[in-house]
């Protein structure tokens, strides 16, 4: 039953592998920054997974858009957050490219006002890092053809924190504090029946 | 006279030889020549007739292996000892699989994961000097009990870990948990005779270190459940790790409600045989400190069993990252490698005494060589390639050559020394460890190498190391490269007997040695068993052992 749940997952992962390379793969050094990117969230503030929210707008600054049919919007990992941690890392082929972990919104690009933006609530289990904003602009084919970023290229400037919800509740705490004392005593407890028990023999 | 020193002796060779999933530390020494009792009362006690389901022999130890049953109290010991040592590896183990949510929640960096996967292994390290003489002074219910028990805390407080230090300390106190291996092998030996002892020894350790590869498969499942149920995810692997801790408590109480020391009840303070010679623990120490095979099985054990206990930690976010898997399908990829343990371990031994037949030692010793190097070149492939499918064929194979190396090891072990077994077995399994921690030292701390080049790193160091097996030359029996001595006829009596001192001689200390160098003539293989006597046609695990437990 294993076996076969891992055949049907391998056939998928196959399809989805066949699917992608179709498509071929975008350098990210062959894009454009096309979209002049603006977001709420100021230098070295500090957000509130759960609670804050994120304005971000964009503009297109480019010459020609006609092929741009969506904007998406990416939460992306700055360079402090990805030292020592190789599953973030940035490559220039955007395929194995782990900078940006989170698509924020994928939405339509209007051509006539050729810019948008969007209120985003910083969800839960974003993790704590310092993070940037990018947009990719991507056509019918779901090829990337431009970005822009709240960021200068050295991905320096303007940076935000996000602290992450910490998943520790005091139920929790108060559950294992209760179980690891009721195992100590019950050692405790152990250890004086043993004494007892061998005082007899 | 009773010789209880080679009945005892005997039963720990049985039990090395058929294989060993974890390792025998010094510990265990201390357990055979410290200490030179029996098992339970002596004959001349008067024992009331107790009533057992199973054949038993005089001291009331099984002389049959009933899978099947939970007859008390020898098939339930067996039971409730490899269920409690599972209980051990899960626990142990539990992170790994969870490591890609636990990161970024703790905002781990790769330097961290790699330090708390080498404290998860060296914390065993310590615990197992303790667990051997805790066995031996309270019995193995009590102190295996004791230490669940103990490092129970140790899992529950992981849900609240906040900080890479303390995720770092949680891992290296469950560790400890792993010592429940030594009194798993000692309860058995309490319980079953000389002839099922290996059986029962090699099921029960080998069962229990499944829990390193059912863990892969649980805790996702257990994670994915939580947080269906509707916790976030960074609460779901907190409360996760609630169901192992709980399930390592459990186990610790049904091994003091249903469990006993020995057939005829709990431990006693156990008689000594006035007559029964009782070893020096420096003199064997130095025999097997001094024995030169001892500390190259050490570093190839490192090689073999301290390789999978790093890929133990590593495999699951190994796969996850590489392949942008999902983490239930990581962890059950990663499950593969510790569940080949239910077969490929006991595999390798059995290969060790197959070859024996045959070629001797130099068959156990090319075998050994040959299996652990094709295990290292998998490994080097496996940092290659390139797809998911190939990865996991790859790594399938890998595990089945690495774990039968394991096997294969413990098929030499046995004969390295007679009077020195148990500090050769301890060193050996404390190879396996160390080997743990360097290869995660090097490879897998921080970001110097990419998970897949530590591995085809690993892999070479698996070759290079495994080299070392060249230099080992019994002079009775020769080497890979060599025959046996030939300028004396250099006996198996002359080598095992090598290790006593004239004195020792006199006052008949050397007898167990001389019984064992007659069993082990085997080491010949076929061409020169003819000219010996019958019994040591077979490999050691043979009638006389049986007999002599009597």
């Amino acid at each position: 039953m294993a076996g076969r749940r891992i055949m049907l997952e391998l056939v998928s992962l196959l399809v989805i592998c066949i699917s992608q390379t179709s498509h071929g793969f975008t350098l990210f050094s062959s894009l454009n920054r096309t979209l002049a990117v603006d977001s709420s969230a100021t230098a070295g503030q500090v957000l509130k997974a759960g609670e804050d929210t994120i304005t971000v707008t964009w503009a297109y600054k480019g010459t020609d858009d006609s092929s741009y049919k969506t904007v998406e919007i990416h939460l992306c990992y700055a360079p402090i957050s990805q030292k020592d941690r190789g599953w973030r890392r940035t490559a220039d082929n955007l395929e194995k490219d782990k900078t940006c972990p989170l698509l924020v919104v994928a939405s339509p690009y209007s051509p006539s006002s050729r810019n948008g933006s969007f209120v985003w609530l910083v969800e839960e289990d974003v993790p704590p890092a310092t993070y940037f904003i990018r947009a990719y602009a991507l056509d019918a084919g779901s090829h990337r053809l431009g970005y822009g970023q709240t960021t200068d290229d050295e991905k320096a400037t303007n940076l935000f924190e996000v602290v992450a919800v910490t998943g520790r509740h005091a139920s929790l705490a108060i559950a294992s504090a209760c179980f690891s004392a009721f195992s100590v005593v019950s050692f405790a407890g152990l250890l004086a029946a043993e004494k007892i028990g061998g005082k007899t023999m | 006279m009773k010789d209880a020193y080679t009945t005892k002796g005997k039963s720990t060779l049985v039990l090395c030889h058929f294989f060993l999933p974890f390792s025998l530390e010094f510990v265990w020494c201390t357990l055979n020549f410290k200490h030179g009792h029996t098992m339970g009362p002596p004959d001349s006690v008067a024992i009331p007739p107790a009533k057992f389901s199973m054949p038993v022999d005089s001291e009331h130890k099984a002389t049959e292996f009933r899978l099947f049953s939970i007859a008390k109290p020898h098939m339930r010991a067996f039971h409730l000892s490899w269920i409690s040592f599972f209980s051990c590896f899960v626990s142990s183990f539990a992170a790994p699989p969870l490591i890609p949510i636990i990161r970024d929640d703790l905002n781990l960096t790769a330097t961290d994961i790699g330090n708390a996967g080498i404290a998860s292994v060296s914390g065993a390290v310590f615990a197992r000097v303790a667990m051997g003489t805790a066995c031996d002074l309270f019995g193995p219910r009590l102190a295996s009990a004791s230490l669940i028990l103990l490092t129970a805390p140790a899992v529950y407080f992981t849900s609240i870990a906040s900080s890479p230090i303390s995720f770092l300390l949680v891992r290296f106190f469950t560790g400890f948990s792993l010592a429940t291996f030594v009194s798993t092998q000692f309860w058995m030996s309490s319980m079953f005779s000389a002839n099922v002892v290996g059986t029962a020894n090699g099921l029960s350790g080998g069962w229990g270190n499944l829990g390193g590869g059912a863990t892969q498969l649980i805790m996702p499942l257990v994670f994915a459940v939580i947080r269906d149920v509707g916790a976030v995810k960074f609460t779901a692997w907190r409360i996760a790790f609630i169901i192992p801790a709980l399930f390592q408590t459990m186990t610790a109480f049904a091994v003091i409600l249903f469990g006993q020391d020995l057939p005829d009840g709990n431990f006693q303070k156990l008689h000594k045989d006035g007559d029964k010679p009782k070893d020096d623990f420096s003199k064997v120490f130095y025999h097997g400190v001094s024995n030169y095979r001892g500390w190259i099985l050490a570093l190839t054990y490192g090689y073999c069993f301290g390789v999978e206990l790093t890929v133990d930690n590593i495999i699951a976010e190994y796969f996850y990252d590489r392949f942008d898997l999902k983490l239930h399908t990581a962890g059950i990829i990663a499950a593969t490698f510790g569940l080949a343990n239910l077969f490929s371990r006991p595999f390798g031994g059995l290969l060790s005494d197959v070859v024996a037949k045959r070629f001797g030692m130099r068959g156990r010793l090319w075998t050994l060589w040959t299996v652990q190097t094709i295990g290292g070149i998998l490994c080097v492939i496996l940092g290659r390639v390139e797809s998911l499918g190939s990865s996991i064929a790859v790594m399938v194979a890998f595990s089945i050559f690495c774990q039968a190396a394991c096997g294969l090891t413990f098929g030499v072990v046995p004969f390295v020394s007679r009077r020195s077994l148990g500090v050769i077995s301890g060193m050996t399994g404390g190879g396996g460890n160390v080997g743990a921690v360097v290869t995660q030292l090097i490879f897998f701390k921080g970001s110097k190498y990419s998970k897949e080049t530590g591995i085809t790193l690993m892999g070479i160091m698996i070759i290079c190391c495994t080299l070392s097996i060249c230099l080992i030359h019994f002079p009775q029996w020769g080497g890979m490269f060599s025959g046996p001595t030939s300028n004396k006829d250099f006996s198996e009596e002359d080598y095992y007997l090598s290790e006593w001192s004239s004195h020792e001689k006199d006052r008949g200390f050397h007898h167990g040695s001389l019984k064992f160098a007659d069993n082990s003539r085997s080491g010949r293989g076929k061409r020169s068993v003819a000219s010996t006597t019958p019994a040591a046609c077979t490999s050691p695990i043979h009638p006389s052992l049986a007999s002599d437990s009597l």
